[in-house]
């Protein structure tokens, strides 16, 4: 076979190498060009959102299969985890229950108060919000980008601009959703933007990513602003996609230079953003109709401003920005 | 022959992208060698009428669906990367082991700095120099493979 195929090679006026139809320069220049075009189609258009769903969905089998290896190990490791350890972290646990069990029973009252406050006051109640637990399957494979993927989607009723918790606080925000999975982007990412509110005073602002781990950044605060390290800062839910009073991060350094306007605002994300498998994908419903509601006696110029900030964060920065210039000003 | 080394080619790629798939976390997906585009390499250098620049472009694709970045971007490293494995794929008969390392390290770097230049572009963050240890890992992972017994077709040092 092998020498068939040299003869056959040999009859051939050219040697064998240069029988390779277009040179390497002409091939380089079309797909170079097929992909800038790809990219210029992906990057600024939406078309390829769908296609990419779909062979997303064609990738579920062998992401499968990749998952089998660290699936065998964790069942192996819990199954041999001692008694003992079991044990003790029952009993820790059922301490934690009884002591939550309690705090349940104040917030209880709190809640029966507030409603009644609330009618008193005539104010619009708080819709309640939809959660629902999914699982992270795996991390993102970019590592220019900070996403995960999740277990539930489309199918279980998950949204894209959903908030993603878990116990500690939040952790990201789903940003597309495929039948049985969707990706969630974390709030170290780069292109996600949270409206915050600073628990102490109540001063409003928008946490930045930075695309490293641990790291939220708030910009555009003047240097006299009131925050100072050890702040908590919570969602404000004024954009109508995040639910008010949701953990975000901790300020843990406030630097001001005299060369810039503005202070430098490093904060640490309270949510596990790394650690954590299971988590919680809260969505409020009908949020376009929340927002509304809750800003047209005030400004009724902003409220149509407002309802593109209730839209999902997921166009990124200039977004958030706009979303900036209605709320931010105190 | 044509045919099961054409067999070989796609197991390898399939291998290859299930590695990648694998969940890989933090800094283990720092340290990931680019698997696909180290069997792309290996099967320009030994098969070039099997695999060239389209397959390359091709893999890429299938890199950037997995990775759930922009379209493309990887497709566009993958076939610069491809390009130089191809123009200087005639000369590797000459390149003994330790070149051939070299030769390698450079055209995964090639791939990552193209990569990073797009990413610039599209506007992501600039990370340390911990972008560039999937090269260093993979002309490791590429260095085993040979003294496991891959022939890559290099001259043993030394000759």
């Amino acid at each position: 076979m092998v020498r068939g195929f040299h003869h056959k090679l040999e009859q051939q006026a050219a040697p064998a190498f240069f029988v390779r139809g277009p040179s390497s320069f002409v091939r380089l220049v079309f797909f170079t060009a097929l992909s800038l075009v790809l990219i210029a189609t992906d990057s600024k258009l939406q078309y390829l959102s769908s296609v990419r769903q779909n062979l997303v969905a064609l990738l579920q089998p062998l992401q499968a299969v990749a998952n089998v290896p660290s699936q065998l190990y964790r069942n192996s490791d819990e199954y041999f985890t001692a008694h003992h350890n079991l044990l003790s972290e029952n009993r820790q646990l059922k301490q934690l229950l009884l002591k939550q069990s309690i705090g349940l029973q104040h917030l209880e009252a709190l809640g029966v108060e507030n409603e009644h406050l609330r009618s008193l006051l005539n104010a619009n109640k708080t819709l309640a919000e939809s959660s629902i637990l999914g699982e992270i399957v795996h991390i993102g494979r970019d590592p220019f980008t900070k996403k995960v993927i999740v277990n539930r989607g489309a199918s279980h009723q998950v949204i894209a601009g959903a908030a993603v918790v878990d116990a500690a606080g939040v952790i990201g925000q789903v940003t597309h959703t495929y039948g049985t999975s969707s990706e969630v982007t974390l709030i170290t990412d780069t292109s996600l933007a949270i409206p915050i509110q600073v628990a102490r005073n109540g001063l409003r602002a928008i946490a930045f990513g930075q695309g490293r781990d641990q790291v939220l950044d708030l910009p555009f605060l003047p240097a006299n602003v009131d925050i100072r390290s050890g702040d908590i800062l919570v969602t404000s839910g004024i954009d109508g996609v995040y639910p008010a009073g949701l953990r975000v991060a901790t300020v843990s350094q406030v630097k001001v230079s005299a060369d810039s306007p503005f202070a430098h605002i490093v904060c640490v994300p309270s949510g596990g953003v790394e650690n954590h498998r299971q988590v919680l994908l809260v969505s409020i419903p009908h949020a376009e109709s929340l927002a509304t509601e809750e800003l047209i006696a005030p400004v009724k110029d902003a409220t149509g401003q407002a309802k593109k900030a209730a839209k999902p964060w997921s166009s990124g920065k200039a977004n958030s920005h706009q979303a900036g210039a209605v709320h931010a000003p105190e | 022959m044509h045919q099961s080394k054409l067999k070989s080619l796609l197991l390898s790629l399939l291998i290859a992208f299930i590695a990648t798939l694998m969940p890989w976390s933090a800094f283990a997906l720092n340290l990931r060698p680019d698997f696909l585009l180290l069997v792309i390499i290996f099967w320009m250098l030994r098969a070039p009428n099997l695999c060239n620049i389209g397959a390359a472009w091709g893999v890429g694709l299938l890199m950037d669906l997995a990775s759930g970045g922009i379209f493309g971007q990887y497709a566009l490293a993958y076939t610069i990367a491809a390009f130089f494995a191809s123009i200087y794929q005639r000369r590797l008969v000459l390149f003994n082991n330790a070149q051939q390392l070299l030769y390698v390290f450079s055209l995964l770097l090639i791939s990552q700095v193209s990569l990073l230049i797009l990413k610039i572009f599209t506007g992501s963050a600039l990370l340390g120099w911990y972008y560039f240890l999937p090269s260093f890992s993979g002309v490791l992972l590429w260095h085993i493979a040979v003294k496991l017994g891959l022939k890559t077709g290099g001259r043993p040092s030394g000759t």
